[in-house]
């Protein structure tokens, strides 16, 4: 191995809150690395999200992808390629050769970073794939009747309408919302066992921002069970059970009634019974990444019992973030921080091989 | 409840039951009673009430109650299962363990005796093979052997199960 053969140490595939984490680590610790963004602006699904923050901050990392975003695009050792595809990758001698090729990219990409601008090819000690999950998309569970019934919304689409205010005083006041929980996650039937792990977090935080900007509003959280996790939450959850309607029973389907959605759910005796709500929200999960299926091809890397990318891959192939398997934002830079050490590690010992 | 009122072992005697498994990896979601269509008219029907009594081993309770029998066979609650539990199957394991312990209500007996009679609950008449016949298909038989055979009410034709099925 010739290190001069080395276009750039490291070489991160997406530039969402992973690869951006990823880069600016090892930037920290002096190395360069090559982020490559398939859109045509860096952030990923992160820049999607809105604050949950009501008397306190919530902690649910929304606002990290900005300071990111700055971070990277100050940091010269951090090269940014928007609107870029992975079209090949090659290994030989302990060293990664990726082809990149250019998407269209828009008039105005906004920054860091530019849009690639010719097909290329780049020699790296290190690739880390941070390509983020894949939002279940509600068309597959056509019974919660999303797209079908006017006032049923996935909680993605939530979180922009909360990031843009178009819920609160003066804007839509929606006298019930209904949450239904493990839309495309714990569902074993439906080839997705797995539980997604962040939404009971968000769902409950959008609820409590829901009631904080309108207190008339009643929220019912319908779900299998909470699995939320972590400290905040054992001290928090006796007050929100106070402030949300919690019920344990996954509702059969959503029906058009007039006034709105309708949630056919077992009721407190056990029978179906049929509630009127003004939105539904579909709180969906995180599966595997579109494409993984290329990508596993292209870098040889096998997936997991899921379809998520294993991390246990070839030499010099690192994975970031929910690309590996849901994980909320803050979990997903602390895992990119791992991803930077180990391929920091791995760039240090070819060079360290190389100088004999 | 009592705990030492509780049999421990019914969950997997269900299990064992052919179509029983399922109740392995219920987690209670009532997915299967939130369409159930004999619980939206007898609300006293919960397939995650029977389900969860059963698994916390409420033996005699689950056995001699009377809305085990209600169920309709329409397999909602499985399509609708996200464990992929077949209510169904699991609540059809249930009734074979009460009938074998005396709880059969006089309906399912009655069942049994027009099955061992006729082969099906339905009596095939001339009327049933002249529409067979109009639609090109091929008459049907009353065979009551196989039956007869599957129940223990006689013992199997020479030559092996059923007749020439």
């Amino acid at each position: 191995m010739n290190p001069a053969e080395i276009d750039t140490p490291v070489l991160i595939i997406g530039g969402g809150v992973a690869g951006l984490s990823a880069a600016v680590e090892l930037s920290r610790r002096g190395l360069a690395s090559t982020v490559v963004e398939r859109e045509a602006a860096p952030g990923g699904r992160a820049g999607e999200f809105c604050c949950k923050a009501v008397a306190a901050c919530a902690r649910c990392g929304a606002c990290r992808l900005g300071d990111l975003l700055a971070e990277a695009a100050a940091r010269p050792e951090i090269t940014l390629h928007t609107a870029a595809l992975v079209t090949s990758a090659e290994q030989k001698d302990g060293l990664w050769t990726v082809e990149l090729s250019p998407q269209p990219a828009g008039d105005d990409a906004p920054g860091p970073g530019a849009p690639l601008g010719e097909r290329c090819s780049l020699t790296t000690g290190a690739v880390i794939l941070a390509v983020g999950g894949q939002v279940f998309d509600p068309a597959g569970k056509s019974r919660f009747a999303h797209g079908r019934v006017e006032g049923v919304h996935s909680a993605l689409e939530l979180e922009a309408m909360l990031a843009m205010g178009a819920i609160g005083p003066g804007a839509m006041a929606p006298a019930k919302v209904a949450f239904i929980q493990c839309v495309g996650s714990r569902d074993a039937a439906g080839g997705r066992p797995w539980c997604s792990r962040v939404c009971c977090g968000y769902a409950l935080r959008m609820a409590r921002v829901i009631r904080h900007r309108l207190p008339e509003t009643e929220v019912t959280f319908f779900h299998m069970d909470v699995q939320d996790y972590g400290r905040a939450w054992e001290e928090e959850l006796p007050s929100l059970k106070e402030d949300i309607r919690f019920v344990r029973a996954m509702p059969g389907e959503v029906t058009a009634g007039e006034q709105g959605p309708r949630v056919v759910f077992a009721g407190p005796e056990g029978a179906p019974v049929s509630e009127g709500f003004d939105l539904v929200i579909l709180s969906v999960g995180i599966g595997p990444p579109n494409g993984a299926g290329s990508l596993h091809e292209l870098f040889g890397a096998a997936p997991d019992q899921d379809g998520f990318l294993a991390e246990e891959g070839p030499d010099g192939l690192f994975v970031a973030g929910a690309a590996a398997g849901p994980r909320s934002l803050n979990e997903s830079i602390t895992h990119a921080g791992l991803a930077a050490s180990r391929a920091a590690a791995r760039v240090g010992a070819l060079l360290e091989a190389a100088r004999g | 409840m009592r705990l030492n009122d509780c049999d421990p072992g019914f969950k997997h005697q269900v299990a064992a039951e052919p179509g029983g498994e399922g109740i392995r990896v219920c987690f209670g979601c009532a997915a299967c009673s939130a369409r159930c269509p004999v619980g939206a008219n007898r609300p006293e029907y919960d397939p995650r009430r029977i389900i969860r009594a059963a698994l916390l081993g409420r033996r005699e309770e689950v056995l001699a109650s009377p809305l085990i029998w209600l169920c309709s066979s329409c397999y909602t609650c499985g399509e609708v299962c996200p464990q992929g539990v077949r209510f169904t199957d699991v609540l059809t394991a249930i009734k074979n363990i009460a009938a074998r312990a005396g709880h059969a209500p006089p309906s399912a007996r009655i069942t049994a005796e027009l099955l061992a009679k006729q082969g099906r609950l339905l009596e095939v008449t001339e009327f049933e093979n002249d529409k067979r016949a109009e639609l090109g298909l091929p008459p049907v038989e009353q065979r009551p052997h196989d039956f007869q055979s599957i129940l223990g009410l006689e013992p199997p034709p020479e030559g092996g199960e059923g007749e020439g099925a």
